[in-house]
């Protein structure tokens, strides 16, 4: 009887001790890495919501910029660590193209999804003293001469993305040049030094709003609030929707198998941040849209995206390795 | 205009923010001097501190350790030759040699006033001509970055210590250091073996605090026994003839600080070196030879890495075109905040630009009172000595390389440059060199192919571009000026041998 007792009371002691482990989560400082350096999209987003989090949470998250290998040295700190919902990746869209572009074995697929928080749109833009009115104008010109500057960010960003779109609808090819990034590509085009760029909207908007680049239309199937006059790119090429829904986003994820109930736990803060006008002002003021899906929602995204971006890449010729070779299923025409 | 003198009142009728100023850059020297801390990282930090507060006291705050931190960067290159940023590294090349021969007081007193009147240089600018700077520093294509950093590379001549080939050599393995990595334009990873930290690249940060701290304190672990060196403290505050005497290159330096701050992607470092390099040329006759404890060795780059904080807000604020890191990060800041950083800011939000011209001012008073009353506490350091001083230098190399991204790797290689910069002194190496090849790589490798891309890979339109394009023409005829101003025909006629 007294064993018995004392068997009772220790299993009721660790069981209460178990529960009590989870319903402390998070009991020490959760460490956020951001994939991309202080001051760009992936940053403001993270320092934006991350005060508002740690208020839901109950719980302090340390953030710190580890910029390297387009992100790739972020993710795998991430998919390196103990996988018990103390490392965050702060991420944008980019492991999304690491395995096809041989920069990494990673992908979306090591890791688990928080949530996809914020989408934005990518607007063509040009140069105001440039001949391009419309869309149809620098599509026309482009199939004329291969003369035309397109700034991008490198093989796989953005810009060459939007590019491989276009090479693969109209068959065009532009002279690219590499800029370190959507912001000094931006300002080489506004200072003539390229003439044309895909540029996310966050991006451009004040820029075009201002009249310093010429917004000729939005890669998306209908217009976007922030710039009413301009036509989506559907309106004019409709044969672009098999590609759309496709733009940057920003996200938050773990490890893959980080306990269930920790995901739910942080996925929970991050919809209640992302419900408060603080965030939802900021997105809107910084060109975006709020996404805000969580889990299975989230993978299905992620895994739409990977698949539009690898293919376009490899089409394009960017790509080291075909995204067959990963199973990544060609996007349905 | 009195709307604007309204605005510039803001910060004087909040004694709320009037002490966040002060607060800021205080704080900004410490973060400043400390190697590793660094503006940019206090500044994203700040952001998640004042997220809860209203902006213009963030924006105090952000503008105070802005100002602190550029200032903070030339103690510890002076005192301990290591320089706190990278926009301190010309400052080390003279001002070490000064603190050695126990002149640290005059080095950094001067250094303080020189610093407060370049700071309000970039102010003036700034308030008065900043639309049409940021305009034409759009004008300035990849071709012109190149030419920049080319002019960069010739400082080796200054720096390179009496060898050429020595120079040259250290100057090759820096730039050839920073290749490792991802290639900026097609992704293609180069002297990476694989290695996920290679692909990282190798930060320049590190290779600064090892090649010139860590070697510095082997280096003197070698010659123990040697006595610190007695610091004079009489004079610190320089006399109005000094301050008058070294006037003209004050402003000089604090104006191409200026512009260079004001070219998106440029900052305070830059400047410096292209000041340093600019001054060591036109100096006939300088207090001491350069290299040996110069003032104007001291005085150009310290002028121009502060003209360069009111340069860097130029495109910032009339366009929403980061002119440097911290200027980026403020640009975030300002998103966070609800407002629009963009060409239509000063028209929507025009209490903003002279809120922050007035910030940077109070900031500037508040450097040179906090500046000047630390001078003597600093400089006393190091009497402390040598056996007790240079370990701690160790530590502190440690601790501000784990800093700058909390990553253990980044002290293997700080300590692998702190060990390769002991051999390159024994050898009669400078440094220095090694440090502007890692600085100047990138924006050498990056632009030259843009460049290349722009003219289509083909050769003649390619050179082209440096004759038609008028920055490109005289930034060209510059470099070949700088050359030929080497030669012994030119000095003899100029008389300078």
């Amino acid at each position: 009887m007294k064993r018995s007792c004392v068997l009772f009371l220790s299993v009721l002691l660790m069981l209460s001790a178990a529960s009590m482990g989870f319903a402390a989560y998070p009991e020490k400082t959760i460490q956020g890495y951001i994939m991309w350096g202080a001051g760009g999209g992936t940053d403001n987003f993270a320092r934006a919501i991350t005060p508002l989090v740690e208020k839901h949470l109950g719980g302090s998250i340390v953030l710190q910029n580890k910029v390297g290998a387009s992100g790739a040295l972020a993710t795998t700190l991430v998919v390196n660590s103990a996988g018990d919902g103390y490392s965050l990746l702060y991420g944008a869209e980019n492991p999304a193209n690491y395995r096809v572009l041989g920069l990494s074995p990673l992908s979306f697929h090591d890791l688990e999804p928080i949530t996809v928080a914020v989408e934005g749109a990518v607007v063509i833009c040009v140069n105001p003293e440039t001949p391009y009115k419309t869309m149809k104008d620098l599509v026309e010109a482009a199939k004329e001469s291969k003369k035309i500057r397109m700034a991008t960010s490198g093989v796989g960003g953005l810009p060459y993305v939007a590019g491989a779109m276009m090479k693969n609808i109209h068959g065009t090819d532009f002279n690219y040049i590499q800029f370190d990034g959507d912001g000094p590509g931006a300002t080489a085009v506004m200072g003539g030094h390229a003439d044309v760029m895909p540029l996310a909207l966050s991006t451009s908007v004040e820029y075009i709003r201002a009249g310093r680049l010429r917004g000729l239309a939005v890669l998306a199937t209908k217009r976007v609030p922030q710039l009413p006059d301009l036509p989506c790119i559907t309106e004019v090429y409709p044969e672009y929707a098999q590609y759309l829904p496709w733009g940057p986003f920003y996200g938050v994820f773990v490890k893959k198998g980080t306990p269930a109930d920790v995901v739910a736990k942080l996925s929970d803060a991050f919809t209640k941040a992302m419900a408060e006008p603080r965030f939802e002002e900021y997105v809107r003021n910084s060109g975006g849209f709020k996404n805000g899906s969580t889990g299975a929602e989230a993978v299905k995204f992620l895994e739409k995206f990977e698949s539009t971006a690898s293919w376009l890449i490899f089409n394009a010729g960017g790509a080291k390795k075909s995204p067959a070779e990963f199973g990544i299923p060609e996007p349905r025409k | 205009m009195a709307q604007n003198l309204q605005y510039f009142l803001i910060p004087f009728l909040q004694p709320e923010m009037m002490l966040l100023i002060w607060v800021g850059v205080f704080a900004g020297i410490w973060v400043g001097a400390i190697p590793g801390l660094s503006v940019t990282m206090a500044a994203s930090l700040l952001i998640s501190f004042t997220f809860s507060w209203d902006i213009n006291s963030a924006l105090a705050l952000i503008c105070g350790v802005f100002v602190g931190g550029v200032y903070g960067g030339a103690i510890t290159a002076i005192l301990i030759n290591i320089p706190g940023a990278p926009a301190a590294i010309a400052t080390a090349m003279d001002g070490y040699p000064l603190a050695q021969m126990g002149e640290a007081g005059k080095a950094i007193g001067l250094c303080t006033t020189v610093s407060v009147f370049a700071s309000f240089v970039g102010i003036v600018v700034l308030a008065v001509a900043a639309p049409v700077i940021a305009n034409f520093s759009l004008k300035f294509a990849p071709r012109d970055f190149f030419l920049l950093a080319v002019m960069g590379l010739l400082l080796i001549g200054s720096i390179g210590g009496g060898d050429p080939i020595k120079g040259i050599t250290a100057g090759a393995v820096g730039v050839l250091l920073s290749m490792v990595g991802m290639d900026p334009s097609t992704g293609e990873l180069r002297y990476t073996f694989g290695n996920l930290y290679l692909m990282a690249g190798i930060s320049f940060v590190t290779a600064m605090i090892g090649l010139f701290g860590v070697s510095e304190a082997l280096t003197q672990f070698r010659s123990s026994g040697m006595k610190s060196p007695k610091q004079n403290l009489d004079r610190i505050i320089p006399s109005w003839a000094t301050f008058l005497k070294y006037l003209p290159l004050s402003l000089r330096s604090a104006l191409l600080g200026v512009f260079i701050g004001a070219l998106p992607g440029t900052g305070g470092d830059v400047a410096a070196l292209l000041a340093y390099d600019q001054a060591k040329r036109s100096t006939k006759h300088p207090s001491r030879p350069f290299g040996k404890g110069a003032l104007e060795g001291i005085i150009a780059p310290e002028t121009a890495n502060k003209g360069a904080i009111g340069g860097a807000f130029i495109p910032m604020l009339t366009l929403g075109i980061p002119g440097d890191a911290v200027t980026a990060i403020i640009i975030g800041a300002l998103f966070i905040h609800g407002l629009k950083p963009g060409p239509m800011l000063m028209i929507e939000t025009p209490h903003l630009f002279w809120m922050i011209v007035s910030c940077l001012s109070i900031a500037s008073v508040a450097l040179m009172v906090l500046g000047l009353i630390s001078v003597k506490p600093f400089a006393k350091i190091i009497e402390i000595p040598k056996e007790i001083v240079m370990p701690v230098v160790i530590i502190l190399s440690v601790i501000g390389t784990y800093a700058i991204q909390n990553s253990v790797v980044d002290i293997f290689y700080m300590i692998g440059f702190g060990i390769i910069g002991y051999f390159l002194r024994l050898y009669g190496y400078a440094t220095g060199p090694m440090v502007l090849g890692l600085i100047l790589g990138p924006m050498l490798d990056a632009n030259y192919r843009r460049t290349m891309q722009g003219a289509e890979n083909q050769i003649l339109p390619f050179l082209q571009g440096f004759v038609t394009s008028p920055i490109s023409l005289f930034l060209t005829l510059s470099i070949v000026f700088l050359l030929f101003s080497q030669t012994a025909t030119y000095r003899r006629w100029r008389g300078l041998e």
